[in-house]
């Protein structure tokens, strides 16, 4: 097999009698997979208002993204979106649930909460801090609650992801999405160098500037006075 | 009833209990041994008939270097007959929080005061099942006090 397997895009498929060599296929299938995201209704608190029933509803309409079938179930389910805070007593069922899906699974955090553990950070005696803790967390979507928009660009960078990553060879390794990077032709540096001249612009007060418009300032009262 | 005839009715029932100020709503403190015989006749009175315990809370009221401080525990009621609202609490030393249980008058309070010895530790006598509600059977310490810290809670920096 060696050469072929590790230089082409392809995959050998050893079926009885022989083997199929399929090319091709990854991107077909994270395609499909990409475009039919099975989400787990999962919402521990005020998120879920604005990620199951806000988004899902007619105005902002996830089936636009084809990830409208929230499942009730985990095993029918492949991304959970942890919605909401997650208190210690939860976080052993949290982590049965993300088991008890099927591979490949997405997990998305949304809101202050199941980031970094939000409002409830500090002398909480309960709150766990962030889903990163207990689950591995592929995209983070901030807000408190955010906007079914920005719970749209995180699907979207979901499915940027899937579409960029795993193969069949190497399954359970993902890319993450470069989601900004400069425009062709700009350097950092470049960059950098007029962020600074724009900031002292601004922080440096030219006192010969300042005394010509107080002038001016004046002149303008003295005439509206004489006009009145 | 009004708010007014409503506090005179219970000045009459028991002339140790005070008006609290500045609320919204009737409201009442009594001393802890008055409370219990109090509230009895709160649901009994046919002019009163407070026949609802919708909330029982605790307010844990120290602070740092005033000795030990107290607890207040207060009792939302509410009359289905009468259709008026009445707050009561009546306060206990932090250092020996026991309190005359509610619950042969109103049953739900039985675990409205699980939920308040859960987080607060208020030890309630003759209560038939005084265990935690919400947190683990083996939790050391009463979270909602101001003095409580564990291993697991992150202090917040200066």
């Amino acid at each position: 097999m060696g050469m072929i397997t590790e230089k082409l895009p392809g995959y050998i498929e050893p079926v009885p009698g022989g083997s199929v060599l399929l090319t091709s296929m990854d991107k077909l299938i994270n395609w499909s997979r990409s475009n039919s995201l099975w989400p787990l209704t999962f919402g521990t608190s005020c998120c879920a208002i604005e990620i199951m029933m806000a988004s899902g509803a007619a105005r902002h309409d996830l089936a636009r993204f084809g990830a409208e079938v929230t499942r009730p179930s985990p095993r029918q389910a492949d991304l959970l979106v942890v919605a909401g805070t997650i208190v210690k007593r939860m976080a052993p069922r949290l982590r049965t649930l993300y088991e008890q899906m099927g591979e490949p699974r997405y997990v998305m955090a949304t809101g202050s909460c199941a980031i970094s553990g939000g409002p409830f950070i500090y002398n909480s005696y309960s709150t766990i801090r962030g889903a990163d803790e207990i689950l591995p967390v592929d995209v983070y979507v901030p807000g408190c609650p955010p906007r079914p928009e920005a719970f749209f660009y995180g699907i979207l960078t979901l499915q940027k992801m899937i579409k960029l990553g795993e193969t069949i060879r190497k399954p359970g390794v993902r890319k993450k999405p470069v989601l900004a990077a400069l425009p062709p032709g700009v350097t950092l540096d470049q960059i950098q160098k007029e962020m600074a001249a724009l900031l002292e612009k601004d922080a440096v007060i030219n006192l010969d500037e300042a005394n010509r418009l107080r002038e001016e300032w004046a002149n303008i009262k003295m005439a509206g006075n004489e006009g009145a | 009833m009004d708010t007014l005839r409503l506090l005179g009715a219970i000045t009459a029932l028991e002339p140790r209990a005070k008006q609290k100020e500045n609320t919204d709503r009737a409201a009442v403190e009594v001393p802890v041994d008055a409370f219990y015989s109090l509230m009895g006749r709160l649901k009994s009175d046919p002019q009163l008939a407070f026949d609802m315990l919708y909330t029982h809370t605790a307010v844990d009221w120290s602070a740092k270097g005033e000795g030990p401080g107290e607890f207040e525990l207060v009792y939302q009621l509410y009359s289905m007959t009468h259709g008026h609202y009445l707050l009561v609490s009546t306060r206990i030393p932090r250092d020996n929080p026991v309190a005359p249980t509610v619950s042969p008058i109103w049953k739900i309070a039985e675990w409205q005061e699980r939920e308040v010895y859960d987080m607060f530790g208020v030890l309630y006598e003759n209560h038939r099942d005084l265990r935690r509600l919400f947190l683990e059977d083996g939790w050391n310490g009463f979270p909602l006090r101001k003095d409580y810290k564990d291993e697991f809670m992150l202090e917040r920096p200066e």
